[in-house]
């Protein structure tokens, strides 16, 4: 032992001795219980959470209460995962893909259930594959009354997984070419968009499939609607946006009818986007651009100034539009430029947006207050508990 | 002018192995119908004799070009305004020891991609671009680029740069994207 240590160990000794003395002089302290380390549950989903996928550079699903701005819980999602909430709030629905060996060996396609309070795994329903995409919020949809899954599967043929969520057992594969993006279609199947401009209707009994098309009223590439679309259950509509603007609503049922479009540039008194370049002007963009809150109808979309095919760029400012008078009602300006965005279907409505960074924000619709700020919140899609 | 023979030979060298693995199992009508126009559309300049005869002649004037169009460079592919990258969305390969239409050491070039029609700014002509994704290795850090030029939305896959085109490769991991020359797509 050298001089120094032995000092150093001298006084560290000396420390112990007095801090003992110390201890001898006062009365002992109140018995302190034990501590055992348990975990947490969660309630079913509440109206005010916001689920936020890490995107690409971050696995999990966060979850975050609107109100406080606190995580409640991570549902476990990995890269190119869907998530999907049980409508009746019992379980977290995961469609994912593994291999054995991490990224080479067998490849398993499933659906993991989880509990919701437990956020334990319950199951896993196996699946012929599925699509590797991410960011999708509607490759994986379930039947409003929470019985039936529909999986999107790409390989590179064109198909859709059918899985009996209450029997947890995979149904059938239907094969439907030119088509995706999926919208619950109660009684029936699923409807999707297509690439020929038309919605498609699935009518799934059994393992038999019947599909049916409307007449084309869209142009699926030179002005696409953005394939994260939203979907009112209650109303059992569907509300669409096109790169340049053009709101379309769809009434979803066994022959679905779709609306005469407007524009979102002239709901707010602009002139309405162009496909032209060089036209510089508000355009909608993001990977998630559009929420909407559906008892009162009114669509929030990102916005951001620039040409045609600039449909991925974040929005500087978020625009309000009431559906039923076609106009928009409150541009918000945001403090920074924001990628994907949701709303709660409370009656006073939360918005969550984030950025590429995977930073979010919890504003107050009717005000556009920032409530809460959330450093890391993750990058990807943002999903909210049915209505 | 592209040729029917042209967009075959596209067609072969993009989906030949892929196309093998079907043969076996559906008829070439099934086969057809299923992949669709997947692996040859190019819907800006259309590339079937009928359409293309219907098609008015593409604008060339830079009053028709994109952003992107307008601001590209031929000298540099390790950088994201290169032209061939108009639609190109991950790492460039040519920043993560790959080349423009070379997997990096260990990876494998995808068999089936999406695709882009970029115009170069040397000859002002329109060209027909594969996007082949390497696979096998994690996501190169390199060169991240997302541009959106005729990009679409999932139901018009074959055009759109999200999905992982790692089909008919040992590993579905994706590693780059490369930007393979097609042809003049006018």
């Amino acid at each position: 032992m050298s001089r120094t240590v032995r000092s150093i160990f001298a006084a560290g000794l000396a420390i112990v001795f007095a801090t003992a003395a110390a201890a001898a002089q006062t009365p002992p302290p109140a018995e302190v219980e034990a501590e055992i380390s348990d975990t947490m549950t969660l309630p079913s989903p509440v109206p005010t959470w916001f689920f936020v996928d890490g995107g690409w550079d971050m696995p999990g699903t966060s979850i975050f209460d609107g109100e406080t701005g606190k995580m409640k819980g991570m549902v476990e999602t990995r890269r190119l995962a869907d998530m999907a909430i049980d409508p009746n709030g019992r379980y977290y629905y995961v469609s994912e893909t593994i291999w054995s060996k991490v990224d080479r060996g067998t490849r398993q396609d499933m659906v993991s259930v989880y509990d919701s309070k437990t956020l334990n795994l319950v199951t896993e329903i196996a699946l012929p594959g599925r699509i590797l995409i991410g960011s999708r919020k509607n490759n994986f949809i379930v039947s409003d009354d929470g019985r039936f899954g529909y999986i999107y599967d790409f390989s590179p043929t064109s198909a859709v997984n059918v899985v009996d969520l209450s029997k947890r057992k995979f149904v059938t594969a239907v094969e439907l070419p030119g088509c995706a993006s999926l919208i619950p279609n109660p009684g029936v199947g699923f409807s999707a968009l297509c690439s020929d401009g038309s919605l498609a209707t699935v009518a799934v009994r059994g393992a038999k499939a019947d599909i049916t098309h409307t007449a084309p009223f869209f142009a699926a590439s030179d002005d696409p609607i953005f394939d994260n679309f939203a979907y009112d259950r209650a109303k059992k509509e569907s509300v669409f946006l096109t790169y340049t603007g053009q709101i379309y609503t769809a009434k979803i049922g066994p022959t679905p009818t779709v609306s005469a479009p407007f524009s979102i540039q002239a709901a707010a008194g602009i002139r309405p986007g162009e496909t032209k370049p060089l036209e510089l002007n508000w355009y909608p963009g993001g990977r998630q651009p559009l929420a909407l809150h559906r008892a009162t109808g009114q669509l929030f979309v990102l916005m951001h100034m620039g040409e045609y095919w600039s449909h991925k760029a974040s929005g500087s400012e978020l625009w309000q539009v009431d559906l039923a008078t076609q106009k928009v009602v409150k541009r918000f300006v945001l403090k920074e430029a924001m990628n994907n965005v949701e709303v709660t279907q409370t009656d006073k409505p939360l918005l969550f947006l984030n950025d590429e960074k995977g930073d979010g924000v919890i504003l107050d619709a009717a005000t556009g207050e920032e409530k809460h700020k959330i450093e890391n919140a993750g990058g990807g899609i943002i999903s909210v508990p049915a209505s | 002018m592209h040729s029917k023979g042209q967009v075959m030979m596209g067609f072969d060298a993009m989906g030949e192995k892929l196309l093998r693995r079907f043969a076996g199992g559906s008829s070439r009508r099934s086969l057809l119908s299923r992949l669709g126009a997947a692996l040859v559309a190019a819907p800006v300049f259309p590339l079937l004799p009928v359409s293309r005869a219907e098609a008015a002649k593409p604008d060339r004037s830079p009053e028709a070009k994109t952003a992107f169009a307008r601001s590209a460079q031929t000298k540099d592919d390790g950088k994201c305004d290169y032209w061939r990258y108009c639609a190109i969305d991950g790492a460039l390969c040519t920043c993560c020891g790959g080349g423009i239409h070379s997997c990096p050491p260990g990876s494998e070039p995808s068999p089936v991609s999406w695709v882009g029609t970029c115009i170069n700014p040397d000859d002002g002509k329109a060209y027909l671009i594969a996007y082949r994704d390497c696979c096998g290795k994690p996501t190169c850090g390199q060169c991240f680029c997302d541009n959106t030029d005729r990009e679409t939305q999932l139901y018009v896959p074959q055009l759109n740069n999200d999905v992982i085109w790692c089909f008919g490769t040992s590993s579905m991991d994706y590693h780059c994207s490369t930007a393979v020359m097609v042809g003049a797509a006018s």
